[in-house]
């Protein structure tokens, strides 16, 4: 239920109501050329909400996606034609689908990994392609001229004609891709992938596989774009390479970019607008486009976010402040506790070098559940390091990290994660509009909301972090974020939790509340494995730690014998040993 | 054609593409994202070119085409600082892929303009000089001269050396003294006086037509990877290899598969070796 | 031109959490201040916030002249020379292009500013045409003094120079420092190396959580002390 007044954004609401009265509105009086025109809207719609799976949603600035749009619609024309009035002519949408998809599940297994610069380039090339196949490869394209008299839809025998038929069809499949994926973007899990797009390492440390996602992503919007090509080639009856150009692309991502790049009704408004506005601005002739591209450079700057945004925020100011949500219930399956006893965190020799410098070397330790283990030592010592080779956000050059008999040390930091190790940051990498209790429940995105939010409820208690729940996490205090991003990790209820500099940015009274909260956590059963240079506050927390210089191990103590420890000492003052 | 007069034409096609890869890498080593509307500089440069032929037609001057290089040079300065103004100077808290859009919507402003004030049919720019039968030597020469000023630039000025520090560590440059906004501006001008130039240069035998831009932008883009990201030799180095591929591999099959190969070639750099023949330089952003 | 460095009620943040509070700190012409604390109690966020490239309040002085609300670049041509953590030497660029660079003023200034680097510090001369990165640690950790000192500023700041050098090199190093600071130059000096960075000190100040712990002349602290303070407790 709450899932489904969140789709219910304000734009959403004016989007929905704009088409009703304007299907109204064409059912009343319009013209084939006005039916025609909303028909084409609603293509460029579908395309929109393809290219927001992989610009919006994975943050991929990929710019190949009017070129699969093209492609799609080269697929459904010769299905379509080569078929004539058999029944294979079903074929041509799911044909217009998978080819693009095929394309982009091949390609994209490779580029997806590359930096934004060359990703971009990668697929800019792919759509040069296929272009240059459409203009020359003749024998099937038909070459510049294309191909032409592609008859009508037809789905399982009945003919979609052009006109009102192929205009609910269109829409109908807008209506049905954009709930449904309004539907998976709502609640935690829509903040799930935002995180997995803007904080990849911070998802990843709790459990989310970010390259699946962008990968699936890529595919379905590759679907969507050849979904959309093959409905035009029925609706206008030919396919050209002009179908598969540049201006496309660039039509697609104007209208992402105008009406929003994450919001579903943005995409819908963004091809409306796209499609009418060189309709409706006629009169400036061949100006309306140079005009639609300064509009577009003036949002970017000014509302990165689009339209959609500018709307949902502008009427949020009139709507009531949303009250806290009511608080979860507390069944006992929503507790932190492990079950049965977690694994021994075992690292044995482990050596990492950085150009020639020995970030960490040999470097052995243990850690078991309800323990907690201090790393100390000077700057540059290897702490940071030592913990990432522990967590799978580095890999060791030699050695080996394992959970009991789980080998993780060549794993990267999703699985570690899913393992029952998590992490924090040094860097509280959180969605700043999210409340504190929704950005902490993302941690437990594989359960449903509600549970998720119980869960979430738990953590913020542990931390005395309740009173701030339905407070945004961006107005939070620095130190009282990362208390948050400590509690996202314990929502993924794991059985060791390692820490980087947690203490880092708190009061006085915040640093006892918070060595008081973990030594609690490892009462029950956490194990902790914390890098820290708050020494007293590690005295607090950890009966034993050990001490890195320069990446190796120099002392392995209990914690008030490590901190009297001469070799300690003079590692700190820098003594030369 | 035989092989010489091959070669000739792909080095003054190169010369030409050196010039547009050089001043993308240095909007690219200014701005520390990809400028889209750079290959709309050079089309605008061809279009700069055209005009300026026609006008001095119009009052019954004949001269070559090179002496209206230099107000070419300086409408693509001007164009470069409005690319900077526009898409780069609002945006440069924000992450370098809102730069690439910024400029993306830059680049259709230039081509819809184009469009809509010199019309959609191509047109050739005067030749360098004279008949142009010297095209392609003209073409070498003239890029020879500025890029070799670019070097001297780069290597023996003080401002040249700012720039390049400020590339390689922009936070370590201002430390130091070094104040960016006006390098940023210089490095967008110097870019878009390359276009601009390379654009003249290629108008009389490519023909300048409003659609052009991304053709070149892509060519340049591709010049940076293979070169290795942010690296001017390897700029030039890219834009020679990609005019001399070009060249030879569309006299033996066809225009359209040395087109096709170099897309195929420059995925499988990406694939195989992104980081291009020189490497990325310390210090790289997107 | 010699002037002290004042540094007054200074409150900075690091990443959007608060470090440093109601700092307050003077660095004497021809004296050494040397910074101590462990890592994250503030020292490199006192220093980047000293030449501007994280936000600070509270006022920053050299001599008379206020510079808090200068951006870094003009920070630094006010008279601070800065020397980071790591060195950050230009790497592609030679020994003397490093140097000169940093020159503001005309070709013949920088020549002469250059004569004058490459003869306090002769190891850096032998290698004047070589690229940064090809330098041993030691030599870039030069050559970054080098370059903060090019300008002649009347104030250095040092961000943990000893960091990943060979004891020798940080005694040789540090032996500069003195150096400069004897030729009226006013040093702040963060180290984590409190047993190097007291031998040469004039005065020491301690930074623990966000404030000084401990402030006093150098002679009157040991590292032994120093070791009690950060690490015993």
């Amino acid at each position: 239920m709450s899932r489904l007044r969140e789709m219910a954004t304000p734009a959403g609401v004016l989007v929905s109501v704009f088409i009703l009265i304007a299907g109204i509105a064409l059912a009343r009086g319009g013209d084939s050329y006005a039916i025609r025109l909303a028909t084409l809207a609603g293509i460029q719609a579908l395309l929109a909400l393809g290219y927001q799976m992989v610009f919006g949603h994975a943050g991929a600035l990929s710019l190949a996606q009017g070129a699969l749009f093209g492609l799609g619609a080269y697929m459904a024309a010769l299905v379509a034609l080569s078929a004539g009035g058999s029944g294979w002519a079903s074929l041509s949408l799911p044909a217009a689908m998978i080819a693009p998809a095929l394309l982009a599940a091949i390609v994209g297994a490779v580029v997806l990994r590359l930096e934004t610069h060359y990703f971009a380039l990668a697929t800019l090339a792919l759509a040069q392609l296929i272009h240059l196949g459409a203009v020359n490869w003749e024998s099937v394209s038909g070459g510049a001229n294309g191909l032409s008299g592609i008859p009508t839809l037809a789905l399982f025998g009945i003919d979609a004609a052009r006109g009102w038929p192929m205009l609910l069809v269109t829409w109908g499949l807008v209506a049905v891709i954009a709930l449904d994926t309004a539907w998976r973007r709502a609640g935690l899990r829509g903040a799930a992938q935002d995180l997995a797009r803007d904080h990849p390492l911070a998802a990843a440390s709790i459990g989310i596989d970010v390259a699946r996602h962008r990968y699936v992503e890529f595919v379905a919007g590759a679907a969507l774009a050849g979904l959309a090509g093959g409905l035009q080639a029925h609706v206008v009856g030919v396919v050209s390479p002009d179908g598969a150009d540049l201006a496309v692309m660039i039509g697609c991502l104007t209208a992402v970019v105008v009406g929003g790049r994450t919001r579903v009704s943005g995409a819908i408004l963004g091809a409306i607008l796209l499609v009418h506005l060189p309709e409706w601005f006629r009169w400036l002739e061949n100006r309306q486009l140079i005009a639609y591209g300064l509009a577009t450079l003036l949002m970017v700057v000014l509302a990165p976010d689009g339209l959609a945004s500018l709307f949902d925020r502008a009427l949020n100011v009139f709507r009531p402040r949303r009250r806290a949500p009511p608080l979860p219930a507390l069944t006992p399956s929503a507790t932190l506790q492990p079950v049965t006893t977690g694994p021994t965190l075992r690292a044995r020799h482990l050596s990492k070098s950085y150009g020639g410098v020995r970030a960490v070397d040999n470097v052995s330790l243990h850690l078991r559940p309800r323990e907690a283990l201090a790393v100390i030592g000077p700057n540059g010592s290897g702490k940071t390091t030592l913990l990432n080779l522990v967590t799978g956000i580095a890999r060791p050059d030699s050695g080996t990290v394992t959970l009991d008999s789980l080998s993780i040390d060549r794993a990267p930091a999703d699985v570690v994660a899913r393992a029952g190790l998590a992490r924090s940051f040094q860097t509280a990498d959180l969605p700043a509009t999210l409340s504190t209790l929704d950005a902490v429940a993302v941690g437990a995105h594989t359960r449903p909301d509600e549970m998720a939010r119980a869960v979430a409820w738990r953590a913020l208690q542990r931390l005395g972090l309740e009173g701030d729940a339905a407070t945004p996490v961006g107005t939070l205090p620095a130190g009282r974020r990362r208390l948050v991003e400590i509690a996202r990790a314990l929502a993924t209820r794991p059985w060791l939790l390692a820490l980087d500099e947690p203490a880092a940015g708190l009061s006085s009274a915040e640093r006892a509340a918070l060595a008081s909260a973990l030594s609690r956590l490892v009462a029950n059963g956490l194990g902790i494995i914390i890098v820290e240079h708050d020494l007293d506050f590690l005295a607090r927390v950890c009966p034993r730690g050990i001490c890195l210089d320069r990446g190796r191990v120099i002392a392995a103590a209990p914690f008030a014998a490590l901190r009297r420890n001469a070799d300690v000492r003079a590692a700190y003052i820098g003594d030369a040993r | 054609m035989n092989t010489p007069q091959l070669l000739l034409s792909a080095l003054a096609l190169g010369a030409a593409y050196a010039l547009v890869a050089v001043g993308f890498v240095l909007t690219l080593n200014a701005a520390g994202a990809v400028n889209f509307a750079h290959g709309d500089s050079v089309m605008l440069g061809g279009v700069a070119a055209v005009m300026l032929g026609v006008a001095a037609q119009a009052v019954g001057l004949t001269v070559p085409g090179i002496v209206l290089l230099p107000a070419v040079i300086l409408i693509g300065a001007a164009l470069g600082l409005v690319i900077g103004a526009l898409g780069f100077l609002p945006l440069k808290d924000r992450p370098p892929s809102a730069v690439f859009v910024a400029t993306i919507a830059i680049a259709s402003v230039f081509e819809q303009s184009a469009t809509a004030f010199f019309g959609p049919a191509p047109r050739s720019a005067p030749p360098v000089w004279h008949q142009g039968a010297q095209q392609p030597l003209a073409m070498i020469v003239v890029a020879a001269v500025v890029l070799g000023l670019v070097y001297l630039v780069l290597e023996r000025t003080q401002l040249g050396r700012r720039f390049r520090a400020l590339a390689q560590d922009r936070e370590m440059a201002r430390a130091l003294g070094i104040p960016a906004t006006p390098l940023i501006a210089t490095a967008f001008a110097a870019g878009g006086s390359l276009a601009g130039l390379a654009g003249a240069l290629l108008g009389h035998q490519f023909l300048v037509v409003a659609n052009q831009g991304p053709g070149y932008m892509l060519k340049a883009y591709i010049a940076v990877v293979i070169g290795g990201w942010g690296s001017v030799p390897g700029a030039l180095a890219g834009a020679l290899l990609i005019a001399l591929f070009e060249t030879f591999v569309a006299a033996s099959l066809s225009a359209v598969w040395a087109q096709a190969l170099l897309y195929v070639a420059v995925l499988l750099v990406l694939l195989l070796r992104p980081q291009g023949l020189f490497g990325e330089p310390a210090g790289r952003r997107a | 031109m010699s002037a002290a460095l004042h540094i007054e009620s200074l409150t900075a943040s690091h990443g959007g959490e608060p470090v440093l509070r109601d700092i307050w700190l003077s660095v004497e012409p021809g004296h050494i201040v040397a910074l101590l604390g462990a890592n994250g109690a503030g020292k490199t966020t006192l220093l980047r916030a000293v030449i501007g490239l994280v936000a600070s309040t509270g006022r920053i002085r050299i001599g008379d002249r206020r510079i808090d609300q200068l951006s870094p670049d003009r920070r630094a041509r006010s008279g601070l020379g800065y020397v980071p953590e790591g060195r950050r030497v230009f790497a592609g660029l030679t020994v003397r292009e490093n140097i000169e660079v940093a020159i503001g003023g005309g070709g013949k200034l920088r020549g002469r500013r250059v004569d004058e680097m490459f003869a306090l510090f002769p190891s850096l001369a032998e290698k004047l045409g070589d690229r940064a990165w090809r330098l041993s640690g030691g030599q870039q950790q030069m050559l970054a003094i080098a370059r903060a000192l090019a300008n002649r500023p009347p104030v250095l700041l040092l961000d943990e120079p000893s960091l990943g050098l060979a004891p020798i090199i940080t005694h040789e190093v540090f032996g500069r420092l003195r150096a400069i600071a004897n030729d009226g130059v006013a040093v702040l000096l963060a180290e984590q190396n409190a047993t190097r960075a007291l031998a040469i000190a004039d005065e020491a100040v301690v930074l623990a959580r966000g404030g000084v712990a401990h402030r006093g002349p150098a002679a009157a602290l040991a590292p032994e002390a120093v070791a009690d303070l950060l690490v015993t407790g």
